[in-house]
């Protein structure tokens, strides 16, 4: 946690630093992007910690384990694909949920597939692509993008242990 | 994404913490309710540095990516290289669906390859790099990593497989766009 931490402030101020020495107001504005996101954002994310808490404490450490645990194979991964596609919101909100989830005892095969599905198949986003691009893209975009949670859910829970 | 639809998250995510916080009421009583806002507060508390962190790698990678060039490359054409910077666009370009999809819409509109649109979404959904930080923030150098492993060859190959299996049948796929 703490290098993670310490990594993601090298590449911050390494950033930083970059768009300092550009001679426009990169640096600037990023910063304010950034700022305003997480003004944006912090309402969500407050919930988000807060259902995580929940879940901590809540602690459904069978039923989590039952459904998506370590040893409930591919239809584990399934579920976690399914789970996946019905997350809504942001990065910010899913990840914190995603990552409660595995501390109370889901599975790697299951955990990466959820993330994977909400990437690449979350209804929500869908909804999006549609209009912009039309049935036949889309349903020749998901029929691909369908394999990916797959993929990563076979290989979490068949080749990689925890 | 989140920020097209702040309202229906936060009322779906309010709705979510109301349903817990009342079975922990049942499980526990007061004390588990406030069990539960506390650990979580604890936990943001934790992710906080990073989490700043996160946001400014994110708002600088928006400043410093140009939307212009990320066009650019998606034009210039199918095959192998065209396919390839399609995926450096999809992996660079920041926003939500909002943004992507309506240029994606464009694009295929005015004539781009079905692989190279393809390669494109495929890899903003598994490449993104402004989804990186917050990713390797609050889920974890281990997953993270692990997850970037294993999907890094797919946005190329859906592109290649799109193109190679479904190219000559675009213009069909193109009129279905209304």
């Amino acid at each position: 946690m703490i290098e993670s931490t310490a990594i993601m402030i090298v590449i911050a101020l390494g950033m930083w630093g970059y768009a300092r020495s550009r001679s426009d107001d990169s640096a600037q504005r990023g910063t304010t992007l950034g700022w305003q996101t997480l003004k944006r954002t912090l309402p969500l994310l407050i919930l988000a910690f807060v259902i995580v808490g929940y879940v901590k404490v809540l602690a459904p450490q069978d039923t989590v384990r039952s459904w998506i645990g370590p040893d409930s194979g591919f239809r584990g991964v399934l579920i976690g694909i399914l789970a996946g596609m019905l997350l809504p919101g942001g990065p910010y909100v899913v990840f914190p949920l995603v990552a409660a989830l595995y501390h109370s005892g889901a599975g790697l095969g299951p955990t990466l597939a959820m993330i994977v599905s909400w990437s690449a198949l979350a209804l929500l986003t869908i909804s999006f692509e549609l209009p912009f691009l039309g049935w036949r893209f889309s349903v020749l975009r998901l029929s691909l993008g369908l394999f990916a949670p797959l993929l990563v859910g076979l290989i979490g829970w068949l080749f990689i242990v925890g | 994404m989140g920020r097209w639809i702040p309202d229906r998250t936060t009322l779906f995510l309010l709705a979510v913490v109301i349903v817990l916080a009342g079975l922990a009421w049942m499980q526990g009583g007061l004390p588990a309710v406030v069990d539960g806002i506390s650990s979580g507060a604890n936990e943001l508390l934790r992710v906080t540095p990073m989490l700043l962190a996160a946001f400014l790698v994110a708002g600088l990678t928006q400043v410093l990516v140009s939307r212009e060039v990320i066009e650019r490359w998606l034009g210039s054409g199918a095959g192998w290289s065209g396919i390839l910077l399609a995926c450096l666009g999809g992996a660079l370009i920041p926003g939500g669906p909002y943004v992507y999809y309506p240029i994606a819409g464009a694009l295929l509109g005015s004539g781009a390859g079905l692989g190279v649109l393809v390669a494109f979404i495929s890899a903003k959904n598994l490449w993104s790099i402004t989804r990186l930080p917050y990713e390797f923030a609050l889920l974890g150098a281990r997953l993270t990593l692990i997850r970037y492993a294993v999907t890094f060859l797919l946005p190329p190959l859906f592109g290649l497989v799109a193109e190679a299996v479904f190219g000559s049948k675009i213009d069909s796929i193109r009129g279905a766009m209304r």
